[in-house]
């Protein structure tokens, strides 16, 4: 592993310029451009405002719907576009992969990174609805950085996952849509946790975006549903998912120049 | 390390290379967990191979300009995706020291939405050189492309020899200290032809080449040594004019 590293960042320049190249061609001939960053969350939230914020009278608490909902669709667009991205990151770039060395993890990883410029430029949206709903600006903003790391980690993981299965089983591209709008639905990202039947809550925990997600919603708005314990938890999940992912990408990385 | 194999850029000791060609469906399942589960469902009438490169060795020499030679299918892509590690040899060991630059197919590389200032930035790094690297670079670059009045047109708008230009370009101009080249001259005019060779020529005086093509007078200009393949094994390997009449009396 340490020789992994060692050649990563040797070739840190190339994931730096790939990385550059994934935002470019992404908004490459649209015509708002990056606005689409901030629009995809911004649109998910306008829905879910009508409809379980209005319609079905969604409890989010003392935090008026809106933001509860963006809270968490802030980071959960970041998951799925990455993941998106990512799994169909090997196989996108087969020309490169068949005829160039490097080390393939930088193609994941510039999914993942390219995916988190989309969220550092939807956060600017999200810091003027905190000021909007006179939300506190705590020092707890600091400790984003915790869920957000780990949710970094969560996803390249799965990304470097789904990307290395990839190449052999095409069926991954159908797998991904399906599976992300099923977790959707599997994490408190559009109703509270605590709106959850409390014998059935502790199912919700064996998915690891809900603490993430909670955690990540907990720091910015200052609600308390989540513990410490269930924090440190979240953070161990994500570092292993992100260890087996890596091991697993690289122990078949040798061959995906061959099935391609 | 033992001490000889310093003088060596490339070492190829028994190198054997296959292909699966899997027909089932499930092939690939059970190729991923081989061994034990795999010989198990493997049923070997759906599995057909490829054997791309048999058993072979040699050595390339630091300052050596190398051909290969050898009808399509011979194996001789196969050897320069092995030197740089795209692919890995099924047995045998495949050693290199150096860093390389290896030219395997036009526009590898390139990507079509980005422009020409893009792409030299992009394929730079994919070749391994830093950003302060390609800044010095980057007028030769542009020179030797011929690029100029285009660069910041993206290049889905280029020619197929601007295209091809680029790309030769940027990878001569990385400084490898082995410049592995595949049949570039099969596309652009005679006079970008003629200024690839010229500058594969004085890369070759200093640094160590290996070129694979099916022009013989342009593998006899550069080659000292040629590599004749045949069907995944090496035929002869010597002297470029007597290996290359040997072939063409093969033909």
């Amino acid at each position: 592993m340490k020789n992994w590293i060692i050649e990563l960042w040797h070739f840190r320049e190339l994931l730096w310029a790939l990385t550059l190249k994934e935002i470019k061609i992404r908004y490459k001939q649209t015509i708002l451009g990056v606005a689409w960053a901030i629009l995809q969350p911004a649109a998910l939230t306008i829905i879910f405002t009508v409809v379980f914020g209005i319609f079905l009278k969604v409890n989010s608490g003392v935090v008026p719907y809106p933001i509860f909902a963006y809270s968490a669709l802030l980071p959960w667009t970041f998951f799925t576009t990455a993941v998106s991205f990512g799994a169909l990151s090997v196989v996108n770039n087969g020309n490169l992969v068949t005829k160039v060395y490097f080390p393939r993890e930088i193609l994941p990883f510039s999914a993942v990174f390219a995916a988190f410029f989309d969220f550092l430029m939807a956060s600017i949206i999200f810091l003027i609805m905190l000021l909007y709903y006179k939300i506190d600006l705590t020092l707890n903003l600091f400790l984003l950085i915790i869920p957000v790391v780990s949710i970094l980690l969560f996803t390249a993981g799965i990304s470097l996952l789904l990307s290395a299965l990839n190449v052999l089983f095409r069926d991954i591209r159908f797998v991904v849509p399906l599976i992300l709008q099923i977790w959707l639905y599997a994490t408190p990202v559009i109703y509270p946790l605590e709106q959850v039947p409390e014998r059935y809550r502790f199912l919700m925990l064996f998915n690891p975006m809900t603490s993430l997600i909670e955690s990540f919603r907990n720091f910015a708005l200052h609600k308390g549903s989540v513990s410490g314990g269930m924090i440190f938890l979240s953070i161990i999940v994500s570092v292993l998912t992100f260890i087996l992912g890596y091991l697993f990408f690289k122990y078949r990385e040798r061959v995906f120049a061959d099935v391609i | 390390m033992k001490k000889k194999e310093n003088n060596f850029v490339v070492s190829f000791e028994n190198v054997t290379k296959t292909y699966k060609i899997s027909k089932g469906k499930y092939g690939l399942l059970t190729e991923m967990f081989s061994g034990t589960l795999g010989s198990v469902f493997n049923n070997e009438k759906n599995n057909s191979i490829h054997i791309a490169l048999k058993n072979i060795s040699f050595n390339i020499k630091k300052g050596d300009a190398v051909g290969i030679i050898g009808r399509n299918g011979a194996g001789k892509t196969t050897i320069l995706k092995l030197i740089s590690k795209i692919t890995y040899p099924d047995k045998g060991s495949v050693n290199v020291y150096g860093k390389i630059g290896a030219f395997i197919e036009l526009g590898a590389g390139l990507h079509h939405e980005l422009t020409g200032r893009e792409n030299i930035y992009l394929y730079g790094a994919i070749l391994g050189m830093t950003r302060k690297e390609i800044d010095e670079k980057f007028d030769e670059i542009v020179d030797f492309a011929e690029i100029k009045k285009f660069l910041d047109t993206p290049i889905k708008k280029y020619s197929s020899g601007m295209y091809s230009r680029l790309g030769f370009s940027v990878c001569a101009f990385c400084d490898p200290d082995l410049l592995l080249v595949d049949e570039v001259l099969a596309v652009g005019d005679e006079n970008f032809q003629r200024k690839c060779l010229k500058k594969m020529h004085s890369f070759a005086n200093e640094k160590t080449v290996i070129f694979v093509s099916h022009n013989m007078d342009a593998i006899k200009s550069i080659c000292s040594k040629v590599i004749y393949l045949d069907r995944g094994k090496i035929q002869i390997i010597g002297n470029s004019r007597e290996v290359i009449k040997e072939y063409l009396d093969d033909q």
